[in-house]
């Protein structure tokens, strides 16, 4: 046992004991991991990398440290509104990854399998319902949470809103793409901004609204530039930068420093060497910590993963001058929201536009609207002339995946790939 | 004809257009079609849907934006190009004003599609006419509540339970609270709303935001008992039922298929424990009673009677005296067919017994196997007869945990030894005997190398996997990083333990009384250990824990002759 398992087992043992202490244990851990980043961070990665980690560091420690200034939410609640109400958003997926991290999820997914919950949900939502029933996540101010992309938001944020107590907000947001859905989704938008002044007792202006959209709008131009800069330069970077990004642009949306890290990016983009190497378009979520996929990608000067589709979504151009209708563009263009067709759409958009030489949809176990998409969405690749794999895994439960496995399918796809290759460029 | 899958679907519209509308809930042999087009992970019933349709089965479709799942069904059947007409209706998860507007304008959306499609006109009286009285009137009833139940499950739950069975799944017990006279007078406009408005206010499904409603479903007073059915890969009604099951008062049977045929015909035994748990649990099958001939026998004062436990890797029988003392034993393991191994294991008991055939006065038999059996008078689940052998053995117990050849049963019983709930393990073989048979196998070793030498065990080692395959996998790694085979042992054992230790802390963790082990697996010394402390309680353990089954059904042939003399 290394000790990060070491200390993983004894958080898991101590939050069925003692919640408040293996919080403080985790919150020990983390800021340990903290001082790390500042004092000797990992200069192997690019500046926006090492950028990232510390400042998503940083609001998972505050949102455990001072839970009466924190929001849980679902990761596509606009970040906006949360950054204008200064409360430190965290997210079911964002609170998982670091449980996982920290190697003390299997104490939170077994807690859940005892009380009965369903052993096929989405590993993300075991963990983390699995620490709030232990009682090692502390009450936060309230919830804000939506039915988009995911039906396990609507069950652990209802479940927790009532059993917890904790005040809630919802944002349905309609299936269909129309400018009507918009107007539906910001008059909602606006009712959200009542209910945080109501929770946070402090009026939010409509200035902080606008700035935070403002902010949103200049980090996704930054996002889109460096997106069109990848076809010809290679960033070497790790998948759990890739996953940093996905909190800079919905999390953490709206704040400078979305807005800092986007720019930060697209200088490192800029000065990357160029390129050479295989492009990968990834898709969904990223496995950070299993270990074959961490082998091909991290760091390497070869394959390179040159665009995400949901992180791409998360940067995606917003419209309207209205600021609450351009939040709610954004929610309900979602790629995840509708039909696959728009998916695919960005996905082949984003392949040419980095010339990817592949596609990689990570099926995440438990996730039902990419697992049903995941045949579509290769089929659909692979007649648009990219070579496309669907692997099966789990991003946060490693019970649910098996490392063989998962290393033969990725090696023989990018073998595939690079005699695809060669073969071209003969 | 249209076909749809959901109790918000607006049938009475496509009666406006003179169709008549049909569920689509077939459970499939197999989703041979559909598996080549759709991921492996999608529930069972968007495949069967899928299935379905491939199968050319139905051609309107209506499906409705419930789940992630449908989402992506829709997406795939439409990109089959089989349904001549497919929609997606977009469902809100509200019921306030603006979302029914919202229902309204979608609803109009569906008919404008439809007239679009059909070139037919909508008519408001036939629309009217097809709005259904008010609701019946309660009565005592069994409820079939969480996900769709229908063909072969639905038939099984009826037949085998004799009380009424309502249906409050995903398409049943539909009724609007909305009078066609109203909606008559009303321009269309006003009209589509009220519409929306009846059908929103249905009692909700799970996946709508405030659910507060669906309380009334469970606290029912004429509610009896509940069948709670799951899909595999469905979670809304996974959740709702860990959320719900402390606050129901009523017996409650968890069902979980993966929405094939085969799958729903394994759960007879269970709902037939269920039906011997609400309707008693006597060995009082009527047209089975003691017949004159061995009322005769019994008058000798002398003469005996047998339990057969039908299981899938042994065969055994318990034969009592007629003062319910224990006259002998047999275990055979099953082979050649339930009937034969019955047969043989009995005639062997009789033997052993040193007794004639002719003087076992009555037969009750348990097991997978019971039905095949024709020697029996009388057949009760293993699992009402596992409750009854281990009352027998110990009284003081009151859970037992029993881990045999394909499942792993937890069962709760009273001070008189009468189910008072039970939990199975599902169709994968995570945890039971089948699972250790596999593991030894990857090891080399036999069963019993096994139960030992997982006892010197040094280093804690961590199995994750209970996936019968990943798990292999795992141990066939620890192996090449030349880790102790104990101690890969030692991760086994814990990780059934806490896969059995996880269904017994279902059941209620603070069951007062002794926890048990039976089965076959009982006799494993290393998952006794593990299980021991995941539980933090001593298992008690008898040389006749494999026995239970046999005995129960026994001491329910004993009682019966008892009460006939």
């Amino acid at each position: 046992m290394n000790i990060i398992d070491k200390f993983g087992s004894l958080v898991g043992r101590e939050a069925l004991q003692d919640p408040k202490k293996a919080r403080q244990l985790l919150l020990a851990g983390y800021r340990l991991q903290e001082a790390r980043l500042l004092l000797a961070s990992d200069k192997a990665l690019p500046t926006s990398g090492r950028y990232a980690a510390r400042i998503v560091m940083k609001n998972i420690i505050q949102a455990l440290a001072k839970p009466e200034n924190a929001a849980m939410v679902s990761i596509f609640v606009p970040g906006e509104l949360l950054t204008a109400a200064n409360l430190t958003p965290y997210s079911v997926e964002a609170l998982s990854c670091f449980m996982a991290g920290t190697k003390c999820e299997q104490s939170f997914l077994r807690k859940t399998e005892e009380e009965g919950f369903p052993e096929t949900m989405c590993s993300y939502h075991r963990v983390f319902l699995g620490a709030a029933l232990t009682g090692l996540l502390p009450k936060p101010k309230c919830m804000v949470y939506t039915n988009l992309a995911c039906d396990g938001n609507m069950m652990t944020f209802p479940y927790l809103r009532d059993t917890h107590g904790i005040p809630g907000f919802y944002i349905d947001v309609p299936y269909e793409k129309n400018q009507e859905s918009i107007q539906y989704v910001a008059g909602q938008l606006r009712e959200m901004k009542h209910f945080l002044e109501e929770m946070t007792g402090k009026s939010i202006s409509e200035e902080a609204v606008q700035r935070a959209v403002n902010n949103s709008k200049k980090a996704a131009a930054n996002y889109q530039q460096q997106l069109a800069l990848r076809k010809t330069h290679d960033l070497s970077t790790t998948l759990t930068n890739e996953l940093y990004a996905i909190f800079m642009c919905h999390l953490l949306s709206g704040s400078e420093k979305a807005v800092k890290y986007t720019q930060l990016l697209l200088d490192d983009v800029k000065k990357a060497p160029r390129a050479e190497g295989l492009h990968v378009l990834w898709m969904h979520i990223m496995p950070f910590l299993q270990e074959p996929v961490k082998e091909v990608f991290n760091y390497s000067k070869n394959i390179h993963i040159s665009a995400c589709d949901f992180v791409a979504d998360g940067f995606q151009e917003m419209h309207s001058l209205d600021p609450y209708e351009a939040m709610a563009e954004k929610m309900v263009n979602c790629i995840y929201n509708g039909a696959v067709d728009q998916r695919i759409q960005l996905a082949e958009q984003l392949a040419k536009q980095t010339g990817a030489d592949g596609g990689i949809l990570f099926a995440h176990w438990g996730c039902k609207g990419t697992i049903g998409a995941s045949s579509l969405i290769k089929a659909s690749l692979e007649k648009a002339g990219l070579p496309t794999m669907i692997l099966d895994g789990d991003g946060c439960n490693p019970a649910n995946t098996s490392d063989g496995q998962v290393s033969t399918r990725l090696q023989a796809f990018m073998e595939m790939l690079e005699k695809g290759k060669e073969e071209h460029h003969l | 004809m249209i076909h749809y899958v959901c109790k918000y679907t607006p049938l009475e519209l496509f009666h406006g257009f003179g169709e008549s509308c049909a569920i689509l809930e077939e459970m499939p042999e197999n989703f041979d079609l559909s598996d080549q087009i759709a991921h492996a992970n999608l529930c069972g019933f968007g495949k069967s849907v899928i299935q379905a349709v491939l199968e050319g089965k139905a051609d309107q479709l209506i499906l409705v934006n419930c789940c992630d799942s449908m989402r992506r069904v829709y997406d795939i059947i439409k990109n089959t190009g089989k349904c001549r007409f497919l929609y997606l209706l977009d469902l809100p998860h509200e019921d306030n004003e603006c979302e029914k507007v919202k229902f309204a304008a979608s609803l109009r959306r569906l008919k404008e599609a439809y007239e679009k499609f059909s070139g037919k006109a909508f008519d408001k009286t036939r629309f009217l006419d097809a709005f259904s009285g008010p609701a019946s009137e309660s009565r005592p009833y069994i409820g079939v509540l969480g996900v769709r139940v229908s063909g072969v499950l639905e038939k099984m739950i009826r037949d085998h339970i004799s009380m009424e069975v309502d249906n409050f799944t995903c398409t049943g017990s539909r009724h609007l609270a909305v009078s066609p006279d109203e909606l008559q007078s009303q321009d269309e406009n006003v009209m589509f709303l009220a519409y929306a408005d009846a059908l929103l206010r249905q009692i909700p499904c799970f996946r709508m935001n405030s659910r507060s409603q669906r309380t009334k479903l469970y606290l029912d007073p004429n509610l009896k008992g509940i069948i709670y059915h799951t899909i595999k890969f469905c979670d809304y009604y996974g959740f709702e039922y860990a959320s719900i099951k402390k606050d129901i008062k009523v017996p409650l049977l968890k069902i979980e298929t993966d929405f094939t045929s085969q799958s729903a015909g394994q759960l007879l035994t269970r709902i037939e424990a269920f039906s011997e748990t609400i309707e008693g649990s006597q060995d009082m099958n009527p047209g089975k009673g003691i017949s004159k001939e061995a009322r005769k026998k019994m008058e000798s004062g002398i003469y005996y009677v047998a339990g057969i436990d039908s299981g899938s890797t042994s065969t055994d029988v318990v034969i009592l005296d007629q003062d319910g003392a224990i006259k002998s034993t047999m275990i055979i393991p099953t082979g050649g067919g339930a009937m034969m191994s019955a047969e043989k294991s009995l005639e062997l008991a009789v033997e052993k017994a040193g007794i004639k055939k002719e003087e076992i006065v009555r037969i009750v038999t348990t097991g997978y196997g019971r039905a095949y059996i024709d020697s029996g008078d009388d057949s009760i689940t293993e699992i009402t007869c596992h409750a009854k052998g281990a009352h027998y053995l110990n009284p003081n117990v009151r859970t037992v945990i029993d881990i045999g050849g394909q499942d792993i049963k937890a069962i709760s019983i009273d001070e008189n030894g009468a189910v008072k709930n039970f939990l199975m393990n599902d169709k994968c073989a995570a945890g039971t005997g089948r699972f250790l048979e596999m593991m030894a196998r990857t090891l080399g070793l036999s069963l019993e190398e096994m139960s030992k030498k997982g006892l010197e065990w040094k280093e804690n080692i961590v199995i994750s996997s209970m996936c019968t395959v990943f798990a292999e996998s795992e141990v066939v790694s620890l192996v090449a990083q030349n880790k102790d085979v104990a101690d890969i042992i030692h991760g086994l054992n814990v990780s059934v333990a806490s896969k059995v230790g996880a269904l017994a802390a279902r059941l209620g963790k603070n069951n007062p009384g002794e926890y048990m082990m039976t089965g076959g697996v009982a006799k494993n010394q290393g998952i006794t250990k593990a299980l021991e402390e995941k539980l933090g309680a001593p298992l008690y353990i008898c040389d006749k824990a494999q026995l239970c089954g046999a005995l129960g059904a026994a001491l329910f042939a004993f009682e019966k002759c008892k009460e006939g003399r």
